[in-house]
């Protein structure tokens, strides 16, 4: 169960990272304030936590507990 | 009860806590995931889950800690008693593990200075009296203390539990939530005028806020937190974010004002403040108009008498009605509640059971008659001797049934439950998907500095693309909250079951109640249903050589052993006038058909034409009259002894009083009617004609009756089946609707879906008429809740923007959320005013039929 956890958080969190630095990247493109940048990116970060959480865990821990 | 070794039981456990849909499916989610539990539905209307488990693998202490580690609380009874014999620590624990041992005690503690143990337990799995009775075990004594039993009613005490803190949540954040709102329009229209500037200071509004979102706002947070580390998100989620980014939004341009996110002119105090205070709205309107629409249970449960009085070694005694036990004998004075069921040993009284059977008239009570608990006596004085008690009496099996029927859901509610269910995520990614697209494209497209709230003076003069985007995104999360999608059914369903429960019409699942409206054919058993089932014997004829007597009496020596209403009424008949029956043996029932008998030696053969066929038993000229007497609607049998034919004796039954009445509002409302029996097609059409039935199907063997049923749904019908719930209980089954009929107050046995305390048909036209007004209501719930978020959604991502130049605010999101899901609630509330269309038109002396003979 512990595992299960882990391994959710892990990609989660990696998926989250990814998605809030690809918000980061698109945003080189125009002409945004660092502010702004971090705080989309911050938001796309909490926004994708809160998608993915629920829909990652339920996925392991059926993948680990067959 | 429970019982631990046993593979499988079922509890309703009482959840608090719950605002929404997802709530519903998160309590689900998590009782499921307690090892031993095999299911678990709940209905977020009636705040109870059933659930389906493994006593020996799952106990109650487990399913209670998995719904209070997800933010919601399971609802127990509790009751403290006080414990007498306890000398040391080990007695303590010897009491907590007797008591703790029992399949239905959640937590025990004992206090060994005060001599009290304190005990949350769930009623339905273990009373009061079982935990004293392991108590006194275990080797000590045990005696309820009377404050507990004041609190009887935790469900209802739980609820106003969370009223009063919804209120105080609800005034703290509204007084507050004003003043923010104030603050924020003090340089606006007439406002500088009388509001001081000093409440306009960010600092000061922040000091007003910050109370909002820790205090009352503060459960959303912990809820959110608490179902999220389970990988659960609801409602409270939504919340959390949306105020949790005003919030923050509104504390970085107050503090840090040239960090880029729209300085001090951005802040969103009153977002977060009025955010807070509307849901908070939403949430105390919604504890306190829900709590209404299970009134019906409620009165219900009401009626269950507290006090009972024993009668031991020649005295009253006065003890809990819930100690009361089988064979006890008890007293009851005129004015006073009967307190179980039971069986009158002595006296005589008129006694209302109106709150149970919906009979307004008095019923007379002598030695010997039944009891009903809960039910009022009013002149005399009796005693009784107890036959059911607690959770086995008429009342408690009712207010199961109600419950339960509340509790399941009805198949239009997977609709609702799908569309809750994957909602909250879909949201959030609609709330990203929102923020990304104002963030590179809308903002720099449509943005103008005149840009304002919908219904706010101020403007948005300051805000940068971020701002804007995540403005605009919190809105989504508000707006779009399907609170009211959740309600929709559960609350009409619950309104429903409770209507019905008024009348004396039990549906026993919400699946029964959708299934009622969709009717389209009703069949109705002859004998007992549509007649009264006590038929008497109206002609003799006799063949050459033999007198109506001697053929009446060979019938009725056939019929002596007979159980059946026909037979009864021959023996009766033959009983009247003066005949002497003889026994006769090898009586052999032949199913549908008659009996045969032996006396002295030669066969006695009662029956119908096959039969007579079968056995080649030349019928001559008894076929005539047969049919004459056939097409009066009386049932002709013909009577053989020794292989050659008697005669005929002819038997009526009569109708009841509202059976043509029912069949007339039937027809109206559009649905065919038809009746079933084994009788011949003669006797049944011309039963038929006189309750005005258009179609027959006539000498149906009984266990062919389910396949008639069947018949019918085969060409794609709704088919409803109306009977006395025995006999009939294998077309009961089949239908998809199985209508019992007076059942009187042994409810729990019944087979049909829908069961009807009283012996009247019009129940049957009412049960159908509750259905549908239920299912309606549903749909006009539904409707309202699904258009209230087609509109709201694209209003909230900001459709109006690039045309008007104005976005919702979270506030008002807030308050369109709120007033949505308030606005069905209150549309199933006016279900509380509903009559069925039959009891109103029934009240009307000119509109009920005279009772019909049926010959």
């Amino acid at each position: 169960m512990k595992n299960v956890g882990l391994i959710s958080a892990i990609i989660y969190t990696s998926v989250s990272v990814i998605a809030s630095g690809l918000f980061l990247l698109a945003t080189l493109s125009g002409k945004y304030t660092v502010i702004e940048r971090a705080g989309g990116a911050a938001w796309v970060f909490l926004l994708s936590m809160i998608i993915l959480m629920p829909l990652v865990t339920p996925m392991v821990k059926k993948r680990l507990q067959g | 009860m429970a019982d631990k070794s046993s593979k499988k039981t079922s509890l309703s456990l009482g959840i608090g806590g719950m605002t929404c849909a997802s709530c519903a499916v998160n309590v689900e989610t998590a009782l499921k995931g307690v090892p031993g539990v095999k299911n678990a539905v709940v209905n977020l209307g009636t705040e109870k889950a059933l659930v389906d488990y493994d006593p020996s693998r799952a106990s109650l202490a487990e399913m209670k800690k998995a719904v209070d580690d997800i933010g919601y609380s399971a609802v127990l009874n509790t009751t403290t008693l006080q414990v007498t014999g306890m000398t040391c620590a080990s007695c303590v624990e010897h009491v907590e593990k007797a008591v703790g041992d029992l399949p239905g005690v959640a937590k025990v503690v004992v206090n060994l200075a005060l001599g009290k143990a304190q005990i949350e337990y769930a009623p339905e799995i273990t009373s009061v009296t079982q935990i004293k009775k392991a108590i006194q075990e275990a080797g000590y004594g045990a005696v309820e203390i009377a404050e507990g039993q004041e609190a009887l009613d935790r469900e209802k005490e739980a609820r106003q539990r969370e009223i009063r803190r919804q209120l105080t949540n609800l005034i703290i954040s509204g007084t507050l939530g004003t003043l923010v709102m104030i603050g924020m329009l003090q340089p606006y229209w007439i406002f500088p005028l009388f509001v001081p500037e000093w409440l306009n200071n960010k600092v000061v509004l922040f000091f007003l806020t910050t109370p909002i979102v820790l205090g009352p706002g503060r459960q959303f947070f912990v809820n959110s937190w608490n179902g999220l580390k389970r990988g659960l998100t609801d409602m409270n989620l939504l919340y959390a974010t949306g105020i949790g980014a005003a919030y923050g939004i509104a504390i970085v341009n107050t503090f840090w004002p040239d960090a880029g996110f729209g300085g001090k002119e951005a802040t969103f105090y009153e977002a977060a403040a009025l955010l807070t205070a509307f849901i908070i709205l939403g949430r105390y309107l919604e504890a306190v108009t829900r709590g209404r629409t299970s009134e019906a249970i409620r009165r219900l449960m009401k009626l269950q008498p507290k006090r009972a009085r024993v009668i031991k070694d020649g005295q009253e005694v006065e003890i809990s009605a819930e100690e009361v036990q089988i064979d006890d004998i008890l007293a009851v004075r005129p004015g006073e509640a009967i307190p179980v069921d039971g069986v009158v040993v002595e006296g005589y009284s008129s006694v209302d059971q109106s709150m149970i059977t919906g009979e307004s008239i008095p019923v007379e009570k002598k030695s010997g008659d039944e009891v009903i608990g809960a039910t009022m006596n009013k002149t005399g004085a009796f005693k009784f001797r107890a036959t059911r008690v607690g959770k086995d009496t008429a009342l408690s099996q009712i207010i199961k049934l109600v419950e339960n029927a509340q509790t399941t859901k009805a198949p239009i509610q997977r609709i609702a439950d799908i569309v809750a269910g994957k909602f909250i995520l879909g949201v959030h990614a609609l709330a990203l998907a929102t923020f990304l697209f104002w963030f590179f494209v809308g903002f720099g497209l449509w943005f103008t500095p005149e840009s304002s709230l919908l219904l706010t003076p101020y403007q948005l003069t300051a805000i940068g693309a971020f701002g804007f985007s995540l403005l605009v995104s919190v809105t989504v999360l508000v707006i779009s909250c399907p609170c009211a999608v959740g309600l929709a059914t559960p609350s009409a369903i619950m309104a429903g079951s409770g209507k019905g429960a008024e009348y004396g019409i039990l549906f026993k699942g919400a699946d029964a109640i959708e299934a009622s409206s969709k009717l389209q054919v009703i069949i109705f058993d002859k004998t007992g249903t549509l007649t009264k089932g006590e038929p008497s014997v109206t002609d003799v004829v006799a063949t050459e050589g033999l007198t109506q007597n001697e053929v009446l009496r060979l019938a009725g020596v056939a019929e002596k052993n007979s159980e059946h209403p026909l037979g009864e009424a021959i023996v009766q008949g033959a009983k009247e006038r003066g005949l002497k029956l003889e026994d006769a043996k090898d009586f052999n029932a032949i199913p549908g058909h008659g009996v045969e008998v032996q006396l002295d030696g030669r066969s006695i053969l009662l029956g119908n034409r096959k039969l007579m066929a079968e056995r080649n038993i030349p019928l001559n000229g008894l076929t005539p009259e047969a049919e004459r007497l056939e097409g009066e609607g009386k049932t002709a049998m013909f009577v053989a002894f020794n292989g050659k034919p008697a005669g005929i004796v002819a038997v009526a039954d009569t109708l009841k009083e509202t059976s043509a009445q029912a069949v007339a509002e039937l027809h109206r409302m559009g649905l065919k009617v038809a009746m079933i029996t084994g009788d011949n097609r003669r006797t049944a059409e011309a039963i038929a004609k006189q309750v005005g039935i258009d179609r027959v199907l006539a000498e149906v063997l009984p266990e062919n009756k389910a396949n008639e049923v069947k018949k019918l749904q085969s060409e794609g019908l709704k088919v409803a089946m109306v009977g006395d719930g025995i006999n009939d209980a294998p077309a009961l089954a089949q239908a998809d609707v199985g209508i019992a009929i007076g059942s009187g107050t042994d409810v729990a046995k019944e087979t049909g879906q829908v069961i009807l305390i009283k012996d009247d048909l019009l129940d049957v036209v009412a049960g159908i008429q509750v259905g549908r007004a239920t299912i309606r209501k549903v749909k006009e719930n539904l409707v309202w809740a699904f258009a209230y978020n087609t509109l709201a959604i694209p209003l909230g991502m900001g459709l109006l923007y690039p045309f008007f130049g104005k976005v919702v605010s979270p506030e008002l999101a807030a308050l369109l959320m709120a007033t949505s899901s308030l606005s069905v609630t209150l549309n199933t509330l006016r279900m509380r005013g509903f009559v069925p269309a039959i009891r109103r038109r029934g009240q009307a002396p000119a509109l009920r039929t005279q009772p019909v003979q049926a010959s």
